[in-house]
Order: structure tokens, then sequence, then C-alpha cells
């Protein structure tokens, strides 16, 4: 029982920080019709600048954790904030128009680029760094199962920026011209609405998004390294396409549903717990072989 | 400059240029230091530049199309020219064959992106299921030469079990399908102990007819590498392979897979079929991937689940893109600047993949259509502007 | 062999809440000439869709040449012997004329893989033969397009791109050619050029069926033998040019009620 419970606080850390990473990769789908495949690396970047950050507040005597957790989360906000708008105006809206492998392969690129550029320029970059415990560690007993602080803090801060984010898309207006120019360019434009600022943002907000879950990566395995990008960034892609891209609420549950499956193989193959991935792995594999669009189709966008 | 070219016959000017390109690769390979070696790189971009600006690529371009046979002989008689100067030192001889051996992957890809648009991320992975087929073929017992087409049918078969998603499914997420598999065929090896592990498992040399591949072959008084085995029959693969893919795309089936790829709708209602084409593409593909890992685990004498990494497909990608995509004398260029450039410059070994992954982004910003962009499509030469096909 | 051609019975598509198709029902007999007309968003060009196999009726029959066709894919429908263009130009712009024009071929060329890859002597004569026709064809359009033949299609102005997607449906030689505003950007003279120019190759295929789309009036009472209005999904009028024009729910569909 206790197990199980650990399982299920795994999972749902899990799934929350692939929701998060998800949702980027469905937000930029929806407004430029683009996968953007540096987000991973871009997540990466911004748990390292929130280390950085961290780091930075220890030295000039900041040692109070409460300050450091402020500095780290909104250092690494803004600077992935930042770098993704950067990315957008400089690389994605260039190749707006060229064939989608182009766009594919220069976000590749630009993923493996960042990947380097942090493994060799940061100092010691490739290596592990052990990331601060900011959070609190009290632990509350249910019976055999353990619940702790921190864990929990990270989960509902986790579903609470995915709430959040439901409401700016929903609520706001800016969340309506995001929605508008996801539809329809053209008409976005017609409408008056600043198309190149609204992809901005929407570039900065994923990009933002995702520095939170780098940042919940950090503090609940207590390390980050120059290659976490990778696999979360496919993973996180892979839930986004399972719950059918451009949905918002289909990148949640694909999220969601890629850490449960990855419970399941864990569970299910104790004595390989390496083979977890691949189990995951191919059951995308397999989820896409029957539904090609993902769970929640995809809107159809060809004119005939 | 360009007035008095477009007198001399463009197969002469091709010629030339060959013969020019011969003797730089010829001195390039030989350099050792790294200032050497970037001068070189300097002048052939320089001498690149100005060339394309004096008309000398278009003559060379026309040259390809009149008369394709004889400029594909030439170079085929500089690369052997080349193994013959090297013959007998190992590490420039391996540099080639391996160029050759990516040089055919990379048109195994070309068949399934640069034509039909099918994405494949995981060429590396298929390139690992040849290489690791020839280490098992060779230890069963089995002849070795039965490595290279097991090898390819190999490959074709696992791609199969790809191959329902990636082709029921559009660009990105057919992307997405060959990743993870890219992804979980190097996890699948590292914990896999019959297939080694994360140490690998180690690959005999190949024997064609009795002759095998791992000893010198001396003639008089000399030794030459036994490394020239592997170049002339990655030569001869790279050949097969390359009037392979010419054939194709100069057919009926090459005009399907184009249309497949530049609008399905319409191919559809032009009685194409969509998915038969791109289940094509994909299994020929993988097929011609397979055949040279086979060629290529043999040749390294180990394979090792890190030499298949999702990075490895992506450079595999590159290569096709960097070239020109569906430009299959463009795609062996890029291999070959891509195997031997990092390798010559040892300085900047570490910085590689950052530099690559930079030149990448230039070219998809600056000249997406790659080195040699491929052209309209001539059925048969010799060609005359608007008289014959 | 009865004189029917096509016929649809009761088609009916939706997408969503939008009902695209309701009950519609038409027929074309062999050797005729149908014009399809009626305001923006009326359905013709779904009803093309749904005929060419790219969208599935929800309801109702399609027969072609004594067969059903209804629901059959599009290649199967090309089989039959329907060939189409498009509303907004489907060429491949990076391939050749001749490229784009042998896509229509596709049915009537050995595509076989051995006949492609290895007989090579073989596939040189269709290759060889495929040209004379393409040119004849093409040249009958536009001289231009002549000299032009292995140029990207990309390079060449709209209107010549719209003949070189009539060509690639003719060339198909198909029983049933469907055309989706044909004249769109073009001026009335080279409308009334094109609309000869198809008639006459028409001629010699010998009894070709058209159905057409098109805004143009003065098109379609020249060409047409009957017409078929449609208006919000619906079939409202069918008969002849004058008759069709001067009913009074075809007026109010296209000028509004007074």
């Amino acid at each position: 029982m206790d197990l199980l419970g650990q399982y299920l606080i795994n999972g749902l850390m899990l799934g929350t920080i692939y929701a998060l990473v998800a949702v980027g990769f469905t937000l930029f789908f929806g407004v430029l019709d683009v996968i953007k495949f540096s987000h991973g690396d871009v997540l990466m970047v911004g748990a390292f600048t929130g280390f950085t950050a961290a780091s930075a507040a220890a030295a000039i005597g900041l040692s109070h954790p409460l300050a450091q957790l402020a500095a780290t989360v909104v250092f690494a906000l803004a600077g992935t904030a930042v770098l993704g708008a950067v990315i957008a105006k400089w690389l994605i809206l260039p190749l707006k128009t060229a064939p989608r492998l182009n766009i594919l392969l220069a976000t590749l690129m630009l993923g493996t680029a960042l990947r380097e550029a942090v493994r060799l320029f940061y100092p010691d970059g490739s290596n592990p760094k052990a990331f601060p415990a900011l959070l609190p560690t009290t632990a509350w007993q249910f019976g055999n199962f353990t619940l702790r602080a921190d864990s929990a803090i990270l989960v509902v801060t986790g579903i609470a920026v995915i709430v959040g984010l439901h409401l700016v898309i929903n609520r706001t207006r800016l969340g309506l011209a995001i929605r508008a120019v996801a539809q329809d360019e053209e008409t976005a434009r017609t409408m008056g609405i600043n198309y190149t600022l609204i992809v901005l943002v929407t570039f900065a907000l994923g990009s933002g998004i995702a520095a939170v879950a780098g940042v919940m990566d950090g503090l609940y395995y207590n390390e980050i390294n120059f290659g976490m990008g990778l696999l979360l960034g496919l993973i996180g892609f892979s839930s986004a396409i399972i719950g059918g891209l451009g949905n918002l609420y289909g990148a949640i549950l694909g999220g969601f549903l890629f850490a449960a499956l990855q419970m399941i193989g864990a569970v299910a193959m104790p004595f390989a717990s390496a083979y977890k991935d691949v189990f995951a792995f191919a059951v995308v594999i397999a989820l896409m072989a029957w539904k090609p669009t993902g769970l929640i189709p995809e809107r159809s966008s060809d004119r005939v | 400059m360009t007035q008095v070219l477009s007198r001399v016959p463009a197969f002469a000017v091709a010629a030339v240029t060959i013969l020019l390109g011969l003797a730089f690769a010829i001195v390039f390979m030989e350099q050792e230091s790294d200032v050497a070696v970037i001068s070189l790189v300097a002048l052939a971009a320089v001498a690149a530049w100005l060339g394309t600006r004096a008309g000398v690529a278009d003559r060379v371009s026309a040259a390809a199309v009149e008369r394709p046979g004889s400029i594909a002989l030439l170079v085929a008689a500089a690369m052997l020219v080349l193994i013959g100067v090297f013959v007998e030192d190992h590490f420039p001889l391996l540099m080639l064959a391996t160029v050759m051996i990516y040089g055919t992957v990379a048109l195994g890809l070309n068949i399934q992106f640069g034509y039909t648009g099918v994405v494949n991320f995981a060429g590396a992975a298929f390139f690992g299921i040849g290489a690791y087929t020839s280490a098992k073929v060779v230890d069963s017992g089995l002849p070795a030469i039965l490595a290279l087409p097991l090898g390819a049918i190999f490959a074709a078969l696992i791609g199969l079990l790809l191959v329902i998603p990636v082709v029921r499914t559009r660009g990105h997420y057919a992307a997405v399908v060959t990743i993870a598999f890219s992804v979980l065929f190097k996890t699948f090896l590292e914990v896999n102990d019959t297939l080694g592990g994360p140490q690998g498992l180690s690959v005999g040399s190949m024997k064609l007819f009795g002759w095998d591949f791992g000893d010198s072959p001396t003639f008089g008084d000399f030794e030459a590498s036994f490394y020239l085995n592997y170049a002339l029959a990655a030569l001869v693969m790279l050949a097969l392979v390359f009037v392979l893919v010419r054939r194709l795309e100069r057919s009926w089936l090459g005009l399907s897979l184009d249309a497949v790829r530049l609008d399905e709708t319409g191919a559809a209602c032009y009685g194409i079929g969509i998915r038969r084409s791109k289940i094509f593409a994909f299994v020929l593909g993988n097929a011609i991937i397979g055949l040279a890992g086979a060629l290529y685990g043999s040749m390294q004498g180990y394979v090792a689940p890190t030499s298949f990494t999702f990075s490895d497909s992506l450079i595999l990608v590159a290569i096709v893109l960097l070239g020109g995509m569906g430009s299959p004398w463009g795609t062996i260029l890029a291999a070959a600047i891509v195997v031997i450039l990092p390798e010559k410059l040892q300085a900047i070994q570490e910085y590689r993949f950052l530099l690559f992954s930079a030149v990448v982004i230039a070219i998809l910003l600056f000249r997406p259509a790659g080195l040699l962009p491929r052209g309209v499509r001539h059925y048969f030469p010799p060609l005359r502007k608007g008289a014959e096909p | 062999m009865s004189d029917t051609l096509l016929s649809l019975d009761g088609i009916a598509k939706s997408f969503g809440g939008v009902r695209a198709l309701n009950d519609v029902s038409f027929g074309v007999d062999r050797g005729q000439i149908l014009g399809l007309i009626g305001p923006n968003g009326s359905g013709k060009t779904t009803s093309f869709n749904v005929l060419t196999g790219l969208y599935r009726p929800d309801g109702g029959r399609i027969t072609f040449d004594g067969a059903e066709i209804t629901g059959a894919s599009p290649q199967a429908v090309y089989r039959a012997g329907i060939a189409r263009t498009f509303q907004r130009s489907r060429l491949c712009l990076e391939l050749s004329i001749f490229d784009n024009i042998m896509v229509g071929n596709h049915g009537r060329l050995n595509q076989g893989l051995i006949h492609n890859l290895f007989r090579r002597k073989a596939l040189k004569a269709e290759v060889d033969a495929a040209y004379a026709e393409a040119m004849a064809l093409a040249t009958l359009f536009s001289p231009n397009l002549g000299d032009a033949m292995f140029e990207p299609v990309g390079a060449l102005p709209m209107i010549e791109r719209r003949r070189i997607e009539i060509c690639r449906a003719l060339i198909a030689q198909p029983k049933l050619l469907l055309l989706d505003e044909p004249s769109a950007g073009m001026t009335h003279d080279e409308t009334h050029q094109l609309m000869s120019d198809i008639l006459s190759v028409r001629e010699r295929i010998g009894g070709l069926s058209i159905i057409i789309i098109e805004h143009e009036m003065g098109v379609i009472e020249r060409v047409c033998d009957r017409c078929v209005v449609l208006n919000y999904g619906e079939k409202i009028a069918e008969g002849s040019y004058q008759e069709v024009a001067s009913d009074r729910l075809v007026q109010e569909a296209y000028l509004g009620s007074a």
C-alpha cells in the first residue's frame, strides 16, 4: 500500500511536469502550426537559470530558502520567457513559409545547440548539478503512507499553473487573441490583433510554463543536468500528440497518461525499470497507429 | 567569365571541376595541422563562391543533366584514384569508406523524405539494426556475406512495425513515431544483454567468396591496408544504390512519390495510392540503410548502442538537408563534409555538435535549398531544352 | 448502355453542425455538359469533393457508368473515369509542366516496378510517346507551354497554371470531367478561348461529359446543355440556362429578395 501510494505521488508529480511541458508544445502548434523541438532544452536552460539565480542569491547572503526560491522562479521564468520570444522572432517566424521539415530540423538543431552550449560553457556543465532543496521537507503520515510536503506543494503548484493558464486562455482578452490567432491568422490580423506580438507572447508564455516544469523537476529530484531537456521534451511532445495537438486539455491528459504508462511499466517490470521508457514509448507508437491524430482528434485544416 | 564559360562544353567544365576536386581532396586528407585544414576549408569555400558567381556551378549542373552517366563514371574514377592514393593508410581509407557508407544511408533517407516526404528520425536506429545483424550473422557461423542482405531485410521488416503509424499520420506525427522509436531502440539495446548491453558486441570481418576482409591485400612488395577491402565494397554499394535511386527518381514511380509529398489530395484524385507509396518508400529506404549498416558494423569490428542514438539520426537527416533534398550528388557531397571535417579539425572535436547545429540552422535560414539543389526531373538524357524529355 | 452516366441521389453531407449538402440529387447524361451554379458557399465544391471521394457522404447514393461509387476512394473514382480540377489551383509547383501533366496520366502509364527500374528502353519509349501527347495537348491551350515543358510550374503565371491543370485532367481521357471555376482570374477573352479549347478537345476524345462550376454566366449559357442550381446546400432549380435564369427562386438566391 505504501509502495502504491509512493507510485501514485510519483505519477502525479511526473504527470504534472509532463503536462506543463506538453502544454507549451500544444500552444506553439495551435498558434503557429509549428513543432518547436527545442522546447525541452529551453526548459533545461530555465532550470539552469533558476539554479544560477539561487546560487547567486545564496552568494550575496540571501540564504533564506524562500528568498532563494523566489529568485529561482522569477529568473527562470523571465529567462525562458525572453528566450522563447527571441527564438520565435528570429528562428520560427522567418521560417514560417518554409516547408514543415525545415522548422522541425531548425528547432531540433537549436535544441542540440542549447544543450551543447550549456555542456561546454556553463562552469562544469557536463556534470549534474545539485539543486538546492528549497521546499519544506516535513512529512505527514497517513497510516502506512507518507506524504512529503515538498511533493504536495509541487503538485499543487503545477495544477495551479495549469488552472491559471486555462483562465488566461479562456477568460482574458489576451487569451482570446491567442485563440483567434490559432484559429485563423488572417482574420485575426484584420480584426486588429497584433499578430507578431501575440505570437511572441504565446511563445514567452509557453516557455515560461516549461521553466516552471524545469524548476519543479530540479526541486523534486534535487538535481539538474544538461541533458534533461531531451527526454523531457520528447515526453512532453508525445503527451501533446497523444492528447491531440492544439488541444490544451488533450495535452494535460496526455501528460498524465504518459506518467501513468511509465508507472505501469515500472510496476509491471520491477526487474528492469529501465524498460519503463521503452514500454511507454512503445505504447505511444501503438496509440499513434490506432488514433493517428491523437485521442482528441485534431481539427482538420486542409481546404480543398 | 560567364561568357567565356558558356562557350566551353559543359562536360569539359564539369570534368575540370571534378579533377580539381580530386586534387583538393588528396591534399586535404593529407593535412594534419588544424591551421592547414582551416585554411583549405576557407579556400574551398571561397573557390565555391567565386565559381558559382562565374557560372561554373550552372555549367556543371548542365553537364550533370546532359550526360549523367559520364559524370558518374568520372566521379567513380576519381574516387578510385583517391582510394589508390591512400591505399596503404588505415585512417584515410576508413574515412573514405565511412563517407561512402553514410552517403548510402543518406540516399536511403532521401527516398523517404527527399522524394516521398516521409520523415524518418530513426535513421541511426535502422543503421544500427543492420550493424547488429552483421554482428549476429558472423557470430552464428553463417557465411558473413549474408550479413549484408540480412541487414537490409531486418531493417525493412522492423520498419514495417512502424509503418502503420508512420503512414497513417501526417508530417509531425510521423516524426514523433520515428523519434520515439529512435529513443526506444537505444534504450532497448542498452538493457538487453543478448545484444551486448551498453558495451555492445564485437563483429567479425566480412568474408566474400573466401576472401576475408580483415586480411590486408598484398600486391607484390607492398601491403595495402585491409580497409581497402571495405572501401572498395563501400564504393560498389554506393554506386549500385546511386544508380537505383537515380532510376527511381527518373521514372513514373519517382513522379508518384514527389506528387505524394507535394500534394496528397491532388495525387489521390489522380489515382496515386498514398499509403502504398509511403510504405514503399519507407521500406525501401530502410532496407538500404540496413544494408549500409551491415557493412559498417563489419568494418568497425564492433557495435555499441552509443553509435546509434537520436543525435546520430539527426545528423543523417541534416546530411540530406545540407546536400539538398532529393539531390543524390548533393547528398554525397554533404556526407563527405559531415564525416571528414570534424575528424580533421581535432581542435573543434568537442564543439562539433554545437558548430554543426549552428551551421544547419544557418543553412535553413539562408540557403534552404542546400548545397546542390535538386533540379527539374529529366527522364532520359540528353536534354535539349524544350525538345525532348 | 443507358444514357445516364452519373447519378447523385439524395446526397447529404454535414460538417459538425453545418449542413453543407441536404438531399441533393442530379444527373449527367453521356456527352452532356452540366452547369453547377449557385452563390458562394452553396455546396458546389462540396458536391465535387463528395463525388470524387474526398468526403464521405452522410447519406445518399452515387452511381457512375452503371456502378455504385458511393464512398469510394479518390483513387477508385479516378479509375472509374472521373477527373477533376480544383478551385484553388493544386499543382506541384516545383515540378515541371510535363511532370504535372503526367500526374494526370497516372492510370494510363505503366507503374510497374520492374518496368520503371529495369526496362529502361521500354520506359523511354513510353516517356517519348507521353511527351508527344502532352505537347499536343498543352500547345493547344497555349503555344508558350510547349517551350516551357521542363520549367517548374511555379514560375508560370496563374492563367497558364490553370491551363496546365486542365491538361492534367484531360490527358487522363476521362469519361467525366469536373471543372471547378476554370475561369477564375481570367479575362473575358481568355475564358472564351479556354472554353473553345476544351470543347475542341472534347470533340476529339469523343463525347466527354463535363460538369462545370462557374460564376460567369456567359460561359454557362454558351456551353451548358443543362444547369443545376444550389443554394445553402439544396437544389433549388434545374433545367436549361434560360429556364433557371428566369426562375424566381434562383434570382432571389443570387440577388436577394426584393
